[in-house]
């Protein structure tokens, strides 16, 4: 199983627990649905976009409506907390919520009880918990924009929004000293996938590769394109694929999607979400082996 | 009441909040009362992984206390330092896409369309209310949205209204 959990930007959404799918422009999951649109659902989208073509388990999602106030934060993790060791996942994604360091401590602490703990991957809200509360290095997968390598990399920082000066105003070029930064403070996952410019791919303080092509600038602009990637990576590590490789994968297809999008700042990522299935169908077997698409249900 | 006269923040207090709307709107109630406040970073042992404090001059403890409950703005403590805290980034970037202009402060960034002042996006960020302000912001004018910091509850929302303020200044200044 691969469980995605996040907030959805919906006022009084309840919490929602089962497996995703897509019916028009919404996800549906235990028979609610809910917004593709930007965050969680931009990532969880991309990630149904994959497994679907992979043929295999879709998502299963744990999320609740939070726009802010950490309301639906807190029931996200109590139900990941009380529910982890049931529900047995191979892989957990958390992403946009709000970072309370004391609740991802006791989600964190249930995974460790279980007899085979899942690939932890983090985004979003849950990664900056998890440098905060010191958690970073049990995770597998973090997924930082540029902002967020240098917070990752600041020992000080317990949010983006107070990185020093000095590692704010970093170039491109800088990121392999904040990627090291990181690892050195104890900040960093196993894996980093650096999303920007050029993203880097590294484990443990290496650079295992850096991808730049095709460039299209404008995807810094569109939101949600950084969490496209991180749904990307989460559905190539479920299907077995190495996390540095599902990284480079993830990489390679969200650029070329957003070229075969030929986006402007205006273009939303749903736009780009929707051309993956062409990305895989003209560049997944190159790139990867992922040739064959399996009977569905199949892993 | 207020503080006519001193136009800088001397420090030495520190207002602590249980949440950072309630800083931000600490903020607004002590500015329109003519204090001179900051927004920062609490000392860590008072950090729960999003937060955000007002300094302030410790010597105006007992106005700006008795303001902020006259307008029920609800605070944890005062404390008489401010060791420990940490500023916000104040960074602020622009990128020039022809059409557009994308705005970065921090880690959030904001994009209009240069001929209509139209929000055309919004990135970065992840805490839970950047996808919603996101949805309410996007395919608005500049002058027509909501304020990010109106309608947003962490840091993330502070640092993406610093990009609309900018973007808004831009926008004005260009018509």
């Amino acid at each position: 199983m691969l469980l995605i959990a996040g907030t959805i930007p919906q006022k009084d959404m309840p919490l929602i627990a089962g497996p995703v799918k897509r019916q028009g422009d919404k996800l549906v999951a235990d028979g609610q649905a809910f917004s593709r649109i930007q965050g969680t659902g931009a990532m969880i989208s991309a990630a149904l976009a994959a497994t679907e073509y992979m043929g295999i388990e879709p998502p299963y999602v744990v999320v609740a409506g939070d726009i802010g106030k950490g309301d639906g934060t807190r029931l996200m993790y109590r139900h990941l907390t009380e529910n982890i060791a049931s529900l047995k996942p191979d892989v957990v994604t958390l992403h946009y919520c709000q970072p309370f360091m004391n609740l991802l401590t006791l989600f964190v602490k249930e995974v460790e009880k279980m007899d085979k703990p899942p690939v932890l991957i983090a985004d979003a809200g849950a990664m900056y918990a998890a440098k905060a509360a010191g958690l970073a290095e049990k995770f597998d997968v973090f997924t930082p924009d540029p902002s967020e390598i240098a917070f990752l990399a600041d020992p000080a920082a317990t949010h983006p929004a107070y990185i020093a000066h000095h590692l704010f105003g970093s170039e491109i070029e800088d990121v392999p000293e904040l990627i090291t930064a990181a690892y050195t403070n104890k900040s960093a996952a196993s894996v980093l996938v650096v999303k920007g410019a050029r993203d880097y791919i590294a484990r443990n303080g290496s650079i295992m590769a850096t991808i730049e092509e095709p460039n299209v600038p404008v995807l810094e602009a569109i939101g949600g394109t950084g969490d496209t990637i991180t749904g990307l990576t989460s559905a190539f590590v479920f299907a077995g694929v190495d996390p540095v490789e599902a990284g480079i994968l993830a990489a390679k297809s969200n650029r070329m999607g957003g070229k075969m999008a030929d986006p402007t700042p205006a273009t939303k990522v749903s736009q780009i979400i929707d051309v993956f299935p062409e990305v895989f169908k003209q560049y997944l077997c190159e790139w990867s082996g992922i040739c064959a698409v399996p009977s569905k249900g199949d892993k | 009441m207020g503080n006519n006269g001193k136009k800088s923040v001397d420090g030495g207090g520190l207002v602590i909040f249980e949440d950072v709307s309630q800083a931000i709107q600490a903020e607004k109630v002590l500015r329109a009362g003519g204090y001179e406040v900051k927004l920062i970073a609490p000392p860590p042992k008072y950090r729960m992984g999003c937060d955000l404090g007002v300094v302030i001059n410790l010597v105006e403890k007992a106005g700006i206390e008795r303001l902020l409950k006259e307008k029920d703005v609800h605070f944890m403590k005062i404390l008489s330092t401010t060791e420990g805290a940490a500023e916000l980034i104040s960074v602020v970037k622009t990128t020039d896409y022809g059409k557009w202009l994308m705005i970065k402060a921090g880690n959030m960034k904001l994009a209009f369309e240069k001929a209509t002042g139209i929000i055309v996006n919004t990135s970065g960020g992840g805490c839970p209310d950047i996808p919603y302000l996101h949805a309410e912001m996007v395919d608005k004018k500049l002058t027509e949205a909501p304020k990010p910091s109106e309608l947003g509850y962490t840091l993330c929302a502070l640092m993406l209204d610093r990009a609309y303020e900018e973007a808004l200044t831009v926008w004005n200044g260009g018509n």
